[in-house]
C-alpha cells in the first residue's frame, strides 16, 4: 500500500460551486483507479509565492490517498483541466518509514547529553560543607 | 582547540558540548573567534520527515533572496540538508515558496 499526497491550486476565478464539483470529480477519478481517501484538507484562498498565469492568489486543496497502484490518471486529468494552476503528487509512505527508522536510531545519540548537567552538580557539593562551618 | 568544534559540526549531532564552553573561557582573550557550534536543527528536534507543506518551518531556511540557506551557515547535517532541499523545491513548484525574490 502506498500513500500519496496530492496538493493542487485552483484558479481564484473559480466559483465555489465549481470548485466543489471539481474537487469531488478528482476524488472520483482517484477512487475509480483503486485509491482510498485518507485525509482531505481545504486550505482555502492563499497568496501565491509568485504569480501563476498572472494570478496572485489561488485555492489550495490537499488529498491524502492510499493506493496499490499509481495515480497517473488523476495526474493526467489535473494537467488537462485549466482551472488547476498547479498540482503536485508526492509519494510519502517510503519517506515516513525511513523517518521512523531514523527516529529509532537517534535516541542513542541523545544519551550523551544528560552527562552535561553532571558537572555543575559536582561543583555544588563542596559548597555544603562550607556553609555549616560558617554558621557554626 | 578552536578547530575541534568547527570540524566536529560536520559529523552531525556529535556528542560534544554545544558551545566551545570551557575552551572558550580559557583562551578567551587570545581567541576572539568565539564561534558557537551550530547543530542540525532536525537532528536535535528529531524531525526526520521534512514536510514540504510546512511553510513556516521552511521559511527559516530561506533568506531574503529566496535562496536555500547553505549548510555551512545553518549547520544542518548532510542528510537533512538533502531532505530540506527536496522539500523546498517541492514547495516552490506549488507556489508555497518563491524561486527568487527581489
Amino acid at each position: 500500500m502506498r500513500t500519496y499526497e496530492v496538493l493542487f491550486i485552483l484558479s481564484p476565478q473559480v466559483a465555489e460551486e465549481e470548485a466543489t464539483t471539481l474537487v469531488s470529480e478528482f476524488k472520483k477519478v482517484a477512487e475509480s483507479t483503486g485509491a482510498q481517501l485518507r485525509n482531505e484538507e481545504a486550505w482555502g484562498r492563499r497568496r501565491l509565492a509568485y504569480p501563476i498565469q498572472k494570478f496572485t492568489e489561488g485555492y489550495y486543496h490537499l488529498f491524502v490517498f492510499e493506493s496499490d497502484g499509481s495515480l497517473s490518471e488523476l495526474d493526467r486529468r489535473m494537467k488537462n483541466v485549466d482551472r488547476v494552476l498547479r498540482h503536485i503528487i508526492v509519494r510519502t509512505d517510503e519517506d515516513h518509514k525511513r523517518a521512523e527508522k531514523l527516529a529509532k536510531r537517534n535516541p542513542k545519540k541523545e544519551r550523551v547529553r544528560p552527562a552535561a548537567p553532571m558537572a555543575p552538580a559536582e561543583q555544588q557539593q563542596p559548597e555544603f560543607p562550607i556553609e555549616p562551618e560558617a554558621r557554626a | 582547540m578552536a578547530l575541534q568544534p568547527r570540524r566536529s559540526e560536520g559529523s552531525g549531532g556529535g556528542g560534544r558540548d554545544s558551545r566551545g564552553g570551557p575552551g572558550g573561557q580559557q583562551g578567551g582573550k587570545k581567541k576572539f573567534f568565539y564561534r558557537r557550534k551550530r547543530v542540525c536543527k532536525f537532528c536535535v528536534e528529531k524531525l526526520e520527515y521534512i514536510d514540504y507543506k510546512d511553510v513556516k518551518m521552511l521559511q527559516g531556511f530561506i533568506p531574503e533572496r529566496g535562496k536555500i540557506l547553505p549548510r555551512r551557515i545553518s549547520g544542518t547535517c548532510a542528510l537533512h540538508q538533502r531532505k530540506l532541499q527536496n522539500a523546498i523545491k517541492r514547495a516552490r513548484t506549488v507556489a508555497l515558496l518563491p524561486f527568487a525574490t527581489d
